[in-house]
């Protein structure tokens, strides 16, 4: 009985250890990454080289994505609003949400896909055909090689893309918002800035370079430790994919509690700053 | 000037790789490491070039003892193990996003290779060597434009081999240099490395199924079995030993080999 | 010329989807209909993705229903819309969207992972000479369990998701949970609900044959089944992504 609560026990908690063990390694693998980039240089050229092609690869993905989460946020809001008699409230709402959140959050899982998947898909295969042993043997270290020109190209180059994604989603959303019927475009351009300010601006890209990095370290650390042929490299994909998509939920989750506490605490500064001087 | 195992064990997992294994190659020495799949052959390798770290026991490259290299200092040292060490691959693992110069030109073009000679390559320099080393692998200057996916598994092999070549190594490692080779290029890679240990005079380690290639040219042979070293000794008398699967293993490749052969 | 054979291949990828997804719905009302193989599908599929779905989707509806509550306050400082607010933009977009796309990289991509390995390492023709058909044992049985197991699944989250924002509601701006519960039920109706489990079983229903399709299709090594998964990942979410832009405009037509 003992044996069998103790079995029982283990096989419940094994999921929960992998998980666990799955984000351990990737902060190990971060800070090894970061240390073996202080310690070293000459990256300019790789890491421009990277960003181009990651860039020019994904851009009309992205495009393509974000003018749709643009128009799917602006009619939903829309009907949604008209229930409530509040359409005057259209612009500013869909714009700030699109930014903040939802915007990120869904073209974030198309970067998962489209650069994290890809990421891991190139390294995985020249793990598993030796190539980074090669490397190693010829006296180069991997890391510096293969792993910070696409850890930074992955960072910078999404945070690129979030830009225009958001960007692209927010015309998207008053192309649509004019064509599909009803929706008074002034209004809705008068609307924006009620909602929409600096910190909006400043929120989007804090959390667009939290999940680039999300999408950076899980994507070269599944690749880098993918092993077993053929098919440890589609498991090695599907695993980067999964688990880009829960830490990014979770650091969604992080970064707007702390946003929220900064965000107080910042206007209650200024606050403070215009009792004193003003 | 040697490579030497002393009681190295490592297992992954629950499984045991290698179990108390102990040898020693001298210089200038053709070692061949035979035995049955996944017995340890290719971990044997994987651990002199430090990229595998053993469980227990130590390993010797030189004067460096590559199992205490596992450390923050020793990992600067690391580098110069493998800038003496050439392992050539099961695959090619030539890298898809460079041309075959690119590949063979790669050991030339590191850190460790321009602390070695103490100078930095001329272009003019590293082309020369390229076409040096092209040379003695019997491959065309022609292919050297070209990607590797563009040109044939077999001529991959011998690209992959200059690559190795190029640095200058005192060790060459063969990781199943013939498998998934038609008969035809085994042969002529088997030729290929039998004429390299002897014309460099390099010391060579040689992980392989091909007994007849074992037999020529081999200096010694071990044999791995449940991750312990069953025997180690030159062909003549490994062809005379009376445990039974090294027994099996040679009967198997005298029998294929015709009524009139003898060992030299 | 690389960049015409890339539209070539995704031509020919898009039509074997289509191809499958007629081969599902033949086989969906002729049979043979391998009940026993669909129970233990959706075991992998739905039972499988339960605990990672919740998970998220619990997070993102806790970060999304504040910000929505916190934007309506800021705004308006009239915090009495937040229950029929956040409970339609639940149950239409957030609820459903945020499943879809997390299934698609956790199912989706395996199937293409899993065909695409059989593919490269010779299964599927052995398949072949042993006259088992790959779609009507492998995926037919999957297709539905994908089916099955996106509408519970999104209706769970839905769930999740509500239970949680009515935890800020009454924990933030200081509702009484009967009072958000009256709220929510004026505003929210079965068309509602007839929207999400349309929405749902739509997505799970052509993921699977975009997955297998790419799957099918892969060439080469270890590189070809990276190269496939990655494609079936991103054309799944702008499918997902496209689709639910459709049905939003036909559903917010309809109301």
């Amino acid at each position: 009985m003992n044996e069998l609560l103790k079995k029982g026990f283990e096989k419940s908690i094994d999921p929960v250890m992998d998980v666990l063990h799955e984000f351990g390694g990737a902060w190990i693998f971060l800070g090894k990454v970061i240390k073996t980039f202080r310690r070293t240089s000459g990256y300019r050229k790789a890491i421009i080289q990277q960003v181009a092609e990651v860039s020019t690869r994904t851009i009309s993905t992205v495009i393509f994505a974000g003018i749709f989460v643009g128009a799917i946020l602006v009619l939903q809001f829309d009907t949604m609003l008209r229930r409530f008699d509040a359409e005057a409230l259209l612009g500013g709402l869909n714009t700030s949400a699109t930014i903040r959140e939802v915007g990120p959050l869904i073209i974030s899982f198309l970067l998962a896909g489209k650069v994290g998947a890809y990421t891991t898909a190139e390294l995985a295969n020249m793990r598993v055909t030796e190539q980074i042993d090669a490397i190693e043997s010829l006296g180069t270290d991997p890391i510096q090689y293969l792993i910070i020109p696409r850890f930074f190209g992955v960072v910078l180059s999404s945070v690129v893309l979030l830009a225009i994604g958001l960007s692209v989603s927010v015309v998207g959303a008053i192309l649509v918002a004019q064509s599909f019927g009803g929706i008074n475009i002034y209004q809705y351009i008068a609307s924006i800035p009620r909602f929409a300010g600096a910190w909006t601006l400043f929120e989007g890209l804090v959390r667009s370079t939290i999940f680039s990095t999300i999408v950076a370290t899980v994507s070269t650390f599944k690749g880098y430790t993918a092993s077993g042929g053929a098919r440890g490299v589609g498991k090695a994909v599907t695993q980067s994919a999964i688990y880009i998509n829960i830490y990014i939920v979770l650091g969604n989750f992080i970064s707007s509690s702390l946003l929220e506490w900064i965000h107080d605490l910042t206007y209650f500064v200024i606050g403070v700053f215009e009792r004193i001087f003003l | 000037m040697s490579i030497r195992f002393e009681n190295v064990y490592k297992s992954f997992g629950p499984k045991k790789i290698l179990d108390g294994v102990s040898f020693e190659v001298k210089k200038g020495q053709v070692l061949f490491i035979l035995g049955k799949s996944g017995m340890g052959k290719s971990v044997t390798l994987k651990h002199i070039i430090g990229v595998l770290e053993p469980d227990a026991g130590k390993i010797f490259v030189d004067h460096f003892e590559v199992s205490s290299l596992f450390t923050e200092a020793g990992r600067e040292l690391l580098p110069k193990v493998r800038q003496r060490c050439g392992m050539v691959f099961q695959h090619p693992a030539l890298l898809d996003s460079l041309s075959n110069f690119e590949n063979i030109a790669f050991g030339l073009r590191t850190p460790q290779y321009r602390e070695k000679i103490g100078k930095t390559l001329t272009e003019a320099e590293i082309e020369a060597t390229v076409l040096e080393k092209l040379r003695l692998v019997h491959l065309d200057p022609e292919i050297l434009p070209l990607f590797p996916y563009e040109v044939s598994y077999g001529v991959q092999k011998r690209v992959s081999m200059a690559r190795t070549l190029a640095p200058g190594p005192d060790y060459l490692l063969f990781d199943e240099p013939t498998t998934g080779l038609d008969p035809l290029s085994t042969s002529s890679i088997n030729e290929l490395i039998s004429e390299l240990s002897r014309k460099l005079k390099v010391t060579s380690i040689i992980v392989s199924h091909d007994m007849a290639c074992a037999l020529s040219i081999a200096d010694q042979i071990l044999f791995l079995d449940q991750g312990k070293v069953l025997l180690m000794a030159p062909p003549k008398i490994v062809v005379k030993s009376e445990i039974p699967l090294v027994k099996e293993f040679f009967e198997e490749t005298l029998s294929l080999l015709p009524p009139n052969w003898s060992l030299e | 010329m690389n960049l015409k054979e890339n539209y070539k291949r995704q031509l020919e990828t898009f039509l074997l989807a289509i191809d499958l997804l007629r081969q599902l719905f033949r086989q969906a009302s002729k049979g043979p209909h391998r009940k026993m193989e669909i129970v233990s599908a959706i075991e992998g599929i739905g039972i499988g993705s339960l605990p990672i779905i919740s998970i998220a989707t619990g997070f993102t509806g806790l970060v999304m229903t504040s910000e929505i509550a916190w934007h309506m306050d800021f705004a308006l400082s009239n915090v009495s819309m937040i229950p029929g607010f956040t409970g339609q933009f639940v149950l239409r977009e957030l609820g459903i969207a945020v499943p879809a796309m997390l299934i698609v990289s956790k199912v989706g991509a395996s199937m293409t992972a899993e065909l695409a390995s059989m593919k490269i390492t010779e299964q599927l023709d052995a398949f072949k000479l042993l006259k088992i058909d790959v779609v009507s044992y492998h995926i037919f049985p999957r297709w539905v369990a994908c089916i099955l197991s996106t509408v519970c699944l999104t209706l769970i989250s839905i769930t999740i998701t509500l239970l949680i924002a009515m935890f800020t509601a009454v924990t933030k701006y200081h509702f009484n949970s009967q009072e958000y519960l009256n709220t929510l039920a004026q505003f929210i109706t079965s068309m509602d609900l007839i929207c999400a489990i349309t929405k749902a079983s739509i997505f799970g229903m052509i993921i699977p044959p975009i997955s297998c399709a790419f799957g099918l299709l892969c060439k080469g090594g270890a590189q070809g089944v990276g190269q496939a998964t990655t494609d079936a990942v991103v054309t799944a979410t702008l499918a997902v992504i496209t689709l639910d832009f459709i049905l939003t405009a036909i559903f917010s037509a309809l109301l």
